[in-house]
């Protein structure tokens, strides 16, 4: 495991194009972004898949191509052993197979790149080296990582350690399998457990606030096991109940912790829905849906405005999209998801459709694939089913902005004229990273899509 | 008292099927003991009826605390002994000797200095069972991934350690109960005080100077759980398997001193009720006495994927119990180099090291017998050999305290084997067709040698050996219930068709093994027994499979006898 990349851009760069080979069934309901390194992703990681829901590391049975071989999508790589059985592990990407991480014989934690995929044969070397170098930082533009070598251990763990053997890490079994699941470095863990042992949730505290998957990260990591120790939650009131999050829960809750590094700001719109409403009725027993509709539009918007399909992940650089991916946020099993409606813009409200009902017959069946989730470069967020007038969303890491839409409602309107008039009014809003959108950009977004939607044939063309 | 209990007994009664069948089968000639698994807990599972039935077969006699009224009533003693054969030791072995002695007309009396039932139904096998089958549960309702497959939903599984613990523990008594109860019914003297051999056919019970004589006598006291010195039991945070089956707390983090099967079985219940669990094993690899292969799936499906983790090669010379606002300390060092490795600190420990025989203050030395590591030595009928190498005359011992196969059923067959011997008929036991179960969700079971073993003894013996695998994963009850794990294997002699072991891994495995050792006992050969047909879809096809895809060069012996016209 010697030759495990312990570069930071490495690994972050393949949460940035979110690319891997999991077939993995497990949700994030947000893509696992990180917003502070620029470096882009040429270099895929095939990563170690979870091929049970039991698998917590997979042994390399035999790479099925080597080192150099082009991979089409689809094609076994590598067969791997997990608890259950051996499988073939297929490539949802195209490419070369630049670097064989870890060998045949060799075992890696779910999770673990055990390959490097490239485009072009250009990047081989460069993989390459990146694979075999496991010395300091081998990223060219390794942003302000700090060395590779581990951090020193965190100052002072908050020692209610009366062990004689002050220097000593005690972690429980799963604090360890989880550690090497999620490659936290179990060193630089606090123990908050008893007698300062190092506990599960110390683990995951870990690993869920740190944005990347820790040990690699030396930036990341120390600081938000800082964060925790020193922020001891009080204890709960008597009676209280405690449920641990589930892993889609856990996920949630560390995106939007992170959406708090962005500065967001929100611009609001009335939209008046009257013609909508009426196209709705009539492509309604079509199977067209208000979801499919809301993203068809919000699409069309996005195509005036390609600023607002931007995002920004290192505070650096606009990084423009070149497809407008619309995610729609769905609350499911006690979680959310954003199943991504891809390239909104270019299908037809029918198709639009018929893709969202699939995606959320996939999202139940938890059979959604990464791609389907963590693709998308603009989020809309609708509760006016609820009958909820106005809210406003918080930005999912990653991307530029989320639009918040309320509850269409009959509304008393005074025109220009002075005559009143009743119409169906919507609100909508939308949060933005203030970095790159600003506000008049948001306006004349908000100005664009409300025009769609009070003159919605063009939706339906 | 007695007699009050036994007539409640017979007036509740009503099968005696069950009884002659079981008569028949040991009248039967029969070279191999037919009723080996006549373990004297299984039988209590139909106890009252059985016991009842047996009795009306008997001569009545009322019932007496004093020995010298129930000698007279009972007919075929020679009066110069109290009775006909006294057991020492009311555990399942001393149980299941009682009963076939009765059952051969014996006049039969049981020493308990402790309560009826030994280890196996208070402190051992019983309240495990009841344990395991509440992990086995909670492993099935907090498995989601299982559920879904099922399209099952169940919302957060929880549990209450009291109520855990009760069923547990009314098991025990339960069992308990039915064992004293069937004994009484029989007939059977239960004497209690702790019996002390003071010399050929005499042995003193409790404390008072009550002395009772017998024509032949059985140890069968057992065995208490085996603490390395260094270890300090406090019952709370440092504790054996005695403690541990009360479940009187289930700590967060559980080290476990062995990694055979007891220390199996309760790193399932404790991990399934959400301990963590670290395993300290001697050798270099877990489940130790396991077949190679078994060890190495099972390790994969019930240590890797669970919340537990292990230091393998390594003694645990000191354990601290938690005191002073420590943690327990678990000192470690290397099993080879005796090098210090290791200090863990952990909530609490579990002594699951094995078990040592508990025959301190029998008595032996009246009679010159010397204990080897307090194992009573005896020869393969189970006659106790003193120091000079030389049999005691009606002396035997059985179970744990000979140390031949620690397993209760083994003892009761054991005990069976003696009985079958006073009574005229001799009798050797093949260790051999003695099955053993480890009860983890999968289960693990074995009869016969295991893999190495078999090469070892075939290289010896100038003979072939062959194995045959076959995987629940093509069992179609197995698919049903959504547990296509596990692995039976078969070793065999491909010449003659011999089985010398079967090993399985998987759903139930501990109710399938019976098929083999009941080959092996009865001498029965693959060539044969592959023609007996299975109910499908049932989980025996995985053995029909298994019989099946051994290639053996010899024919079958015998043709179907008779044809019966349907």
């Amino acid at each position: 495991m010697g030759s495990l990349p312990n570069a930071p851009t490495l690994s972050f760069s393949s949460s940035l194009s979110a690319t891997t080979l999991l077939p993995c069934r497990r949700f994030t309901a947000f893509p696992r972004r990180l917003s502070s390194f620029s470096v882009q992703a040429k270099i895929r990681e095939i990563f170690m898949p979870a091929l049970s829901s039991t698998m917590t590391e997979g042994k390399i049975v035999s790479w099925i191509k080597s080192e150099g071989d082009t991979l089409s999508k689809g094609d076994s790589v590598v067969v791997v052993e997990s608890d259950k059985a051996d499988m073939d592990v297929e490539t949802f990407y195209d490419g070369i197979l630049a670097a064989i991480v870890v060998a045949d014989g060799e075992t890696a934690p779910v999770g673990a790149p055990i390959g490097l995929l490239v485009d072009s044969p250009e990047e081989v070397a460069e993989a390459k080296a990146k694979a075999a170098n496991s010395a300091p930082s081998p990223a060219p533009a390794a942003a302000p990582s700090a060395p590779a070598t581990p951090p020193p251990p965190p100052p002072s763990p908050p020692a209610k350690s009366v062990s004689d053997a002050p220097t000593k890490t005690v972690a429980t079994p799963q604090a360890k399998k989880l550690a090497k699941q999620h490659k936290v470095d179990i060193a630089n863990v606090v123990g908050t457990g008893p007698f300062g042992r190092i506990t599960p949730a110390d683990v995951e505290a870990a690993a869920g606030i740190s944005p990347s998957k820790s040990n690699v990260t030396p930036l990341a990591s120390p600081a938000p096991a800082k964060a925790a120790s020193a922020t001891p939650s009080p204890a709960p009131i008597p009676g209280s109940s405690v449920v641990a999050f589930s892993t889609m829960q856990s996920a949630v809750a560390k995106n939007m912790v992170e959406s708090l590094s962005v500065p967001t700001f929100r611009v609001g719109y009335p939209v008046t829905t009257d013609a909508l409403d009426a196209l709705y009725e009539k492509v309604k027993p079509k199977g067209v849906t208000m979801t499919a509709i809301l993203a068809k539009a919000a699409a069309m918007a996005l195509v005036q405005h390609p600023v607002v399909n931007a995002s920004c992940k290192d505070g650096k650089n606009f990084v423009y999209n070149s497809n407008i991916n619309v995610a729609v946020a769905v609350a499911i099993n006690g979680g959310l998801i954003t199943p991504v409606l891809q390239d909104a813009d270019k299908l037809d409200l029918y198709l639009l459709s018929q893709k969202w009902k699939e995606l959320v017959d996939k999202a139940r069946a938890k059979q959604l694939q990464p791609h389907e989730y963590n693709s998308g470069t603009f989020t809309l967020s609708n509760l006016g089913m609820f009958g909820v007038d106005r809210f406003d969303a918080i930005l999912p890491p990653g991307q530029g902005a989320i639009m918040a839409v309320g509850a269409s409602k009959p509304t008393v309107l005074a025109a220009a004229d002075g005559f009143f008039s009743v119409k169906n009014k919507m609100l909508v809003n939308v949060t933005a990273d203030h970095r790159i959108i600003y506000g008049a950009d948001l306006a004349a977004f908000l100005q664009t899509f409300s025009k769609i939607i009070e003159n919605p044939e063009s939706l339906t063309l | 008292m007695h007699s009050s209990l036994s007539l409640s007994f017979s007036a509740t009664s009503s099968s005696a099927a069950t009884v002659s069948r079981s008569r028949y089968s040991f009248h039967a000639p029969a070279a191999v003991p037919l009723n080996l698994r006549f373990c004297g807990l299984r039988r209590e599972a139909f106890g009252s009826g059985l016991a009842a039935s047996l009795n009306r077969n008997l001569p009545r006699r009322p019932h007496s605390a004093a020995v010298s009224a129930a000698l007279s009533n009972n007919g075929s003693t020679p009066k110069s002994f109290d009775y006909d054969l006294l057991i020492i030791g009311a555990g399942v072995g001393g149980h299941g000797a009682a009963l076939h002695a009765v059952e051969k007309g014996l006049k039969t009396a049981i020493v308990e200095g402790d309560v009826v039932g030994g280890t196996c139904v208070n402190r051992g096998c019983v309240p495990s069972k009841a344990l395991l089958a509440v992990s086995g549960r909670m492993r099935e309702l907090k498995s989601d991934h299982h559920l879904k497959s099922f399209g099952l939903q169940v919302s957060a599984a929880g549990y209450d350690r009291q109520g855990v613990a009760d069923h547990a523990n009314n098991l025990a008594s339960k069992i308990r109960n039915n064992l004293t109860n069937s004994m009484k019914a029989l007939g059977v003297d239960i004497l209690t005080g702790f019996g002390t051999i003071l010399g050929p056919q005499k042995v003193k019970v409790g404390s008072s100077n009550k002395i009772v004589t017998a024509k032949d006598i059985i140890i069968a006291t057992g065995s208490v759980p085996f603490v390395p010195k260094g270890i300090e039991i406090d019952g709370k945070t440092v504790i054996t398997s005695d403690h541990a089956l009360k479940l009187e707390s289930v700590p967060d983090w559980i080290a476990i001193v062995g990694s055979g099967y007891i220390g199996l079985e309760f790193s399932d219940v404790y991990t399934a009720l959400g301990s963590e669990v670290t395993f300290i094993e001697a050798l270099d690899q877990l489940m130790p006495g396991f077949d190679p292969e078994i060890s190495k799936l099972a390790q994969r499906v019930l240590i890797n994927p669970r919340n537990i983790d292990y230091h393998t090669g390594v003694f645990a010379t000191k354990i601290t119990p938690a005191r002073d606002g420590k943690p327990v300390l678990i000192e470690l060092i290397d099993a080879k180099t005796k090098e210090p490795k290791d200090t863990l600190e952990v909530d609490a420990a579990l002594i699951a090291t094995g078990r040592a025989p508990f025959t301190q203050g029998l008595g032996l030395e009246n009679i010159d017998v010397v204990t080897q590591r307090g194992f009573v030595p005896v020869d393969e009928r189970m006659r106790v050999i003193d120091a000079n190498g030389k049999l005691v005359p009606h002396l035997y011992c059985i179970g744990d305290a000979n140390g031949k196969m620690m397993l209760a059923h083994a003892a009761s067959a054991q005990g069976i084997s003696v009985v079958e011997q006073v009574t005229g008929k001799d009798h050797v036991l093949n260790h051999l067709s003695i099955p053993a179960a480890c009860f983890t969700h999968p289960e693990i079971s074995m009869v016969g040698l295991t893999e190495p073993q078999a090469r070892e003894k075939g290289e010896k013996e100038g003979f072939e050996v062959s194995v045959a695998k076959t995987s629940f994963k093509a069992n179609t009850k197995a698919l049903a219930e959504n547990e296509g794990e596990g692995l039976a294997k078969l070793i065999y002699r491909p010449d003659n068709g011999e089985i010398l072991g079967v090993h399985i891994f998987g759903l139930h495995a501990a109710d399938l093994i019976h098929e083999a050792s009941n080959a092996i006992a009865l001498g029965t050969r693959i060539q044969d027994i592959k023609f007996a047909v299975h109910a499908h879809p049932t989980l025996s096809e995985v053995l029909d499979e298994l019989f099946k895809s051994a290639k053996v060069k010899a024919r079958a012996s015998s043709p179907v006898s008779e044809p019966v016209a349907v």
